[in-house]
């Protein structure tokens, strides 16, 4: 199911400067991340990255995710907040206008590098990821999350009698 | 084998029987495996979206058609994953895959059920230009996904007593296109390079040129004929690299170790492809007369891994017509015993650094095999599975040969995860 964008969540990913990390499993079920800063949200909301490397093991992984409708996941990271979204790889241009456009504009933008593929990841959840954040929703919903010296008064102000 | 063979079912498995005996296999070569089996019809809805101006319309070729004709219909399809899905317009009473277009997308159907979204080639900028003696580029140079494609010569000399392959029907393909689109039956060099010079002018459009025709058993020793006019054509090709390599296959007859050196130092090609369509010495003696008569089942094989010497592991290969294998009177009777026999000669090559490739057989109308069938889907995934096992137990790249630089061998998409 697409998820519903908020708007700072896509500005966020389409951030240069953020951090974007690129989660896959591979054929053994082992994680395998790699830092993808072309990640990006296009248009219709898809998730998009650039496959520079055909034989990356990201690419790899990215293809046999399609083949068995398996997930892989985003994380994106600016200065104050951080997201995970989960979703599938649903598409892997190798030709086609859209690919060519991102060949040329990649080659403009990083010199002479080259393309396998534009990969489309469709988003099925995102997940606020900001410590702030997860800390708070914690508090309120798991209050037995917490260890007992935090709440303990730190002035002892009981007095022991026989 | 298929459980019709055994008896046990009077047809054969169909696709989700197939995916749900072999869950680990891609559903998505599968659909490919199955589309080239039974080929696939264009509806009209699908032909309202596709545009010859952006589309690539089917042209020259080196074989014909199940359709047997050479109507501007779409050159063919790609699925989600980027696979080329090589498949032919195929008469609806031989029970084809639908392409058809619903809602907004262009789908493949089989009866009412929508089995996968597929897309038409896009169609290469040269392919609306001329050559500088007013040839269309498109006669010259075809084109795949990412790959160049020149067929230089569409005659083999094999058929000229009649022992042609008899699965093949290039000559008779000849003479269709010649009345019917004017293809020339051999080209200019200088002609063929001066399109590859337009066609590299596409960024990102081609990772590798393909160059395939007949057999020519002329010459000083034989073939020698054939291998001057593939060097002309890849020096020719050769003028538009600033690299003394580039990404390349020949596929051609079995040459000798004298010619493949030729081949290998006076040109650009990076790969060597002859072949062998058969695994099976008593059926390649049957099914191709001609490389039998020239070469022979052994020295074919041998001529393979003396190429290997040459090429580098990993860069030289063997095709074969997968379910000729099968075919009456004289092939296999049970798919379990051809799989077993094409398999372990597989395994024999890879140990010696020669990798084989397999095609779904089409049995064309103009070819001696016309009306007889190809293999069930099971035998043809379990075929991909075997020799892409092998190739993993060998370490045999096939890069050259893949689902980008091909897209014809449902093995070699497998490589993709390796």
């Amino acid at each position: 199911m697409a998820v519903v964008w908020e708007q700072k969540v896509v500005e966020l990913i389409n951030n240069k400067d953020s951090v974007k990390v690129l989660a896959t499993l591979d054929g053994d079920g082992v994680p395998h991340t790699a830092v993808k800063q072309s990640l990006h949200v296009d248009q219709e909301g898809r998730i998009v990255y650039l496959e520079l490397l055909e034989s990356s093991r990201t690419f790899e992984n990215i293809t046999r995710s399609l083949w068995h409708d398996q997930y892989v996941s985003v994380t994106v990271k600016g200065d104050e907040s951080s997201y995970k979204i989960k979703g599938k790889p649903t598409r892997i241009h190798i030709c086609g206008t859209l690919f060519e456009e991102h060949y040329i504009a990649v080659r403009e933008r990083l010199g002479d590098v080259d393309l396998a593929a534009v990969c489309v990841i469709e988003p099925e959840e995102v997940r606020n990821q900001t410590y702030r954040e997860r800390l708070t929703l914690q508090e309120a919903g798991q209050p037995f999350y917490v260890h007992l010296d935090r709440l303990a008064n730190t002035v002892h102000t009981v007095e022991f009698s026989e | 084998m298929a459980l019709r063979q055994t008896g046990i079912l009077d047809r054969d498995l169909t696709l989700d029987e197939v995916l749900e005996k072999f869950p680990e296999f891609p559903r998505l070569v599968a659909i490919k495996i199955d589309a080239q089996r039974r080929g696939v019809r264009y509806s009209d809805r699908a032909l309202t979206v596709f545009n010859p101006q952006i589309h690539q319309v089917r042209g020259a070729a080196l074989f014909g058609s199940r359709d047997d004709q050479l109507t501007p219909l779409p050159e063919s399809l790609l699925l989600r994953d980027g696979t080329t899905l090589l498949t032919d317009p195929t008469p609806a009473e031989l029970n084809p895959y639908v392409v058809d277009y619903l809602g907004d997308k262009l789908v493949l159907l089989d009866g009412d059920k929508v089995i996968e979204e597929v897309e038409y080639w896009p169609k290469p900028s040269f392919y609306d230009k001329l050559t500088s003696k007013g040839k269309p580029m498109e006669f010259v140079v075809t084109a795949r996904p990412q790959r160049l494609q020149i067929m230089p010569s569409s005659y083999c000399h094999f058929w000229e007593n009649d022992n042609g392959c008899k699965y093949c029907d290039i000559v008779n393909h000849l003479k269709h296109q010649r009345t019917g689109l004017g293809v020339h039956p051999r080209l200019n060099p200088q002609e063929v390079g001066e399109v590859v010079g337009e066609a590299l002018k596409q960024p990102g459009r081609y990772s590798s040129i393909t160059l395939t025709a007949g057999s020519d058993t002329r010459g000083v020793e034989p073939f020698d004929e054939e291998v001057n006019y593939y060097i002309k054509l890849l020096q020719a090709i050769g003028q538009y690299f600033n690299t003394p390599k580039f990404p390349s296959q020949l596929i051609a007859t079995a040459f000798n170790e004298k010619q493949l050196e030729r081949l290998y130092n006076e040109t650009g090609v990076m790969s060597y492809t002859a072949d062998i369509e058969v695994l099976n010495e008593r059926l390649f003696d049957w099914i191709c007369p001609g490389k039998a008569e020239w070469i022979g089942y052994q020295e074919w094989k041998n001529r393979l891994v003396r190429a290997v010497g040459i090429f580098g592991k990993g860069n030289v290969n063997t095709g074969i017509v997968s379910g000729v294998e099968l075919a009456r009177p004289y092939g296999f009777t049970k798919e379990e015993d051809a799989l077993k026999a094409t398999l372990e000669e597989a395994e024999d090559l890879a140990e010696k650094g020669v990798s084989t490739v397999y095609m779904v057989w089409i049995p064309r109308p103009q070819s001696e095999f016309h009306d007889q069938h190809n293999a069930s889907l099971e035998y043809y995934v379990r075929l991909a599975t075997g020799l892409d096992s092998i190739r993993r137990k060998y370490s045999l790249g096939i890069d050259f040969d893949d689902y980008r630089r091909c897209g014809n061998h449902p093995d070699g998409d497998l490589s993709r995860i390796w």
